[in-house]
């Protein structure tokens, strides 16, 4: 078991725009991490779940989650990694259109770590993405830690 | 008569009112008729009796001739007997007597041409047997009564006398005649009285149980509709309650509605904005290029390229992303309509005055600002009703007339309330720039605003207030004139109820 384990970042999102912008937002926050990409829950909970290059088999990952997804709410995803087994500890930004309050309380309270909305205003989504590099650079260390 | 009766029953009012109407009318004509009739026959009653009375005086007159015709033949007869004084006196009283007998007659009967021609004859008669009678007379006076005597016998006074009898009997057999003839018609006019009389008895009968029926058929009619009424009533609440839960669904599903359609809008503009993000990242190496060439190779990039590049791209790039951020605000704006709609309303007791103040000091650096003042009325109604909604209704109103002050005149505002039975009224006045008339239902629509675009926003704040004030079972209203200020009123009930809601 090696100590520097990469983290992988999953990003469920159907959106292919949105994905393709999240991602060149990433990388150009100089985040060079691998990114696998679902448009859908059921393939993505396969994934943590399932795979064998998972994070439930493999190594640590970082979830970025859309909360509209054509075959189930994202918050059901969010309850499902928090609520029980390996996953709890994986950490989940939530990134939806939504800045309601009351949807924002629930996914807090589900146990997403970050909870991140579209704006519309592209020069602060691009300084989200931004610090999201620097909070993937820090959560790094405590899955080191666990290994 | 029972499909008559039947009919009564599904009359209107009107024409019941015409029936009742008719059928008083036929009864008071049914009543003149009986007393017209009643009169007439008291008319008929004193005709016959005067006739009655005129057959009597006939008789009496006739019989009081006779008797003194008696009288005076029983006189001449006496005298001839015995020729006294007594007798004498008692002729001379009785021919004396016998013209105005004749005479009074003739009177009475004057308009019977039949008893007219037996006076005639009468009057002939008697002048013949008062001649003869006073002859004999005059023989005795002369003292020659066996010649009197003689004569009495031949003079034919017995015949004359006889004759005279069966006349008067004649005239008197002719009155009572008369008199049997005016009865059968007065009998015959009683008759006739009677029958009508019953008539206009069977018909008022008639009458009245018509009206009877009518009245009983409409009395029913009413009690019914009246027992109709009641349960209409009773069942009303029910419709009530049922028309308010389906108001509610349909509500909740135009909110969720909104909600849905905003929020999956928002999606695609995430991606119009990101990616014209990206595009105006693509131009700077772009420019930099034709920095590059401009120096390395003068001539190489022609006017065509570098306008496009570094004026009509940048320029297309600004207008997508100034409009898609408007269409960002307005979906926002929707999506916080809808959110609104779906928070859950918490009625909590509210002291308006403190409200008040606390929306005008939350203001105090602008309104100081502008040099305007804003004035809070000392005792505001208190009501309960939702704190956040509240706030949110009067910070918008407040907001709203410091935005449109009218330049050059110094800023005041005034908030005011009173109440007003169950509800509360609170007005918000300025002295700003005023809102045309026509414009007063328009400006409490979304995205809809009134007079010169000077100022930032959407036509939020008012469609928003306006929702909030529904919400809270209240009403907004507006009155204004351009240049002279303009006064919101909102109207609240003093007690925020589920049902008052939904019915206001």
């Amino acid at each position: 078991m090696t100590k520097e384990q990469p983290v992988t970042i999953v990003m469920i999102e159907d959106d292919e725009g949105h994905a393709r912008l999240i991602e060149k937002n990433i990388r150009r926050a100089g985040i060079s991490n691998a990114i696998r990409h679902f448009v859908d829950g059921t393939s993505a909970l396969d994934y943590l779940y399932n795979d064998q290059n998972g994070p439930t088999h493999g190594g640590p990952a970082l979830v970025l989650l859309d909360l509209n997804l054509p075959d189930m709410s994202g918050t059901d995803i969010l309850a499902r990694i928090k609520g029980e087994g390996v996953l709890k500890r994986t950490p989940v930004v939530v990134l939806t259109t939504t800045d309601d309050k009351v949807e924002i309380q629930r996914c807090y309270d589900l146990g997403c770590n970050v909870y991140i909305t579209k704006p519309v205003n592209y020069e602060s989504f691009a300084e989200a993405i931004r610090q999201l590099g620097l909070f993937l650079s820090v959560i790094q260390v405590p899955e080191v830690e666990a290994e | 008569m029972m499909s008559a009766f039947q009919r009564f029953g599904t009359l209107s009012e009107r024409q019941f009112n015409r029936l009742v109407l008719t059928l008083m009318s036929l009864g008071f004509l049914a009543l003149i008729a009986a007393g017209t009739a009643a009169g007439w026959l008291m008319l008929r009653n004193q005709d016959h009796t005067r006739w009655l009375v005129h057959t009597y005086q006939v008789e009496q007159q006739i019989n009081l001739f006779r008797l003194d015709l008696e009288r005076t033949e029983t006189a001449r007869r006496g005298l001839l007997i015995e020729p006294t004084a007594r007798f004498r006196q008692v002729f001379d009283q009785g021919t004396r007597a016998l013209g105005p007998d004749i005479d009074r007659l003739a009177t009475l009967t004057s308009d019977n041409s039949a008893q007219y021609a037996d006076i005639a004859e009468l009057r002939r008669r008697v002048a013949e047997m008062a001649g003869v009678a006073r002859a004999s007379v005059a023989l005795i006076d002369q003292g020659r009564r066996a010649d009197a005597l003689e004569r009495f016998s031949l003079d034919g006074s017995v015949e004359r006398v006889r004759a005279i009898r069966s006349l008067t009997e004649r005239m008197l057999e002719r009155e009572r005649a008369l008199l049997l003839e005016r009865d059968r018609q007065q009998r015959d006019s009683v008759h006739t009285f009677f029958v009508a009389l019953g008539i206009l008895a069977v018909l008022l009968v008639l009458v009245g149980i018509s009206s009877l029926v009518a009245i009983r058929r409409y009395t029913t009619a009413l009690s019914e509709s009246r027992g109709e009424l009641k349960t209409l009533n009773e069942s009303l609440e029910d419709l009530v309650e049922e028309r308010t839960s389906d108001l509610k669904r349909a509500n909740d599903e135009i909110q969720r509605f909104a909600y849905i359609v905003s929020h999956d809008l928002r999606s695609p503009l995430v991606n119009v904005l990101g990616f014209t993000a990206e595009l105006d990242a693509a131009l700077k190496p772009l420019d930099a290029l034709i920095s590059r060439a401009d120096e390395a190779a003068p001539g190489l990039i022609d006017d065509q390229s570098r306008i496009a590049v570094r004026e009509d791209v940048p320029e297309a790039i600004g207008f997508i992303r100034s409009s898609t951020q408007k269409m960002d605000r307005l979906i926002n704006a929707i999506l916080k309509l809808s959110r609104e709609g779906r928070r859950t309303i918490t009625p909590e007791p509210l002291d308006m005055t403190q409200l008040a103040h606390g929306v005008a000091d939350g203001l105090h650096h602008r309104i100081a600002e502008l040099g305007a003042e804003i004035h809070v009325a000392a005792e505001l109604p208190a009501i309960v009703s939702d704190r956040l909604a509240i706030e949110q209704i009067m910070s918008n109103l407040v907001e709203n007339a410091v935005k449109y002050l009218q330049p050059g005149r110094p800023g005041r505002i005034e908030i005011r309330g009173h109440r007003i039975g169950l509800r509360a009224i609170f007005e918000v006045q300025d002295n700003g720039r005023g809102i045309d008339p026509k414009d007063h239902a328009r400006i409490f629509d979304l995205f809809r605003r009134s007079g010169v675009q000077d100022q930032p926003g959407e036509g939020i704040g008012l469609a928003h207030v306006r929702a909030l004030a529904y919400r809270l079972g209240g009403t907004i209203d507006c009155a204004s004139a351009l240049g002279e200020g303009a006064t919101f009123r909102l109207s609240l009930p003093l007690r925020y109820s589920e049902e008052q809601k939904v019915t206001s």
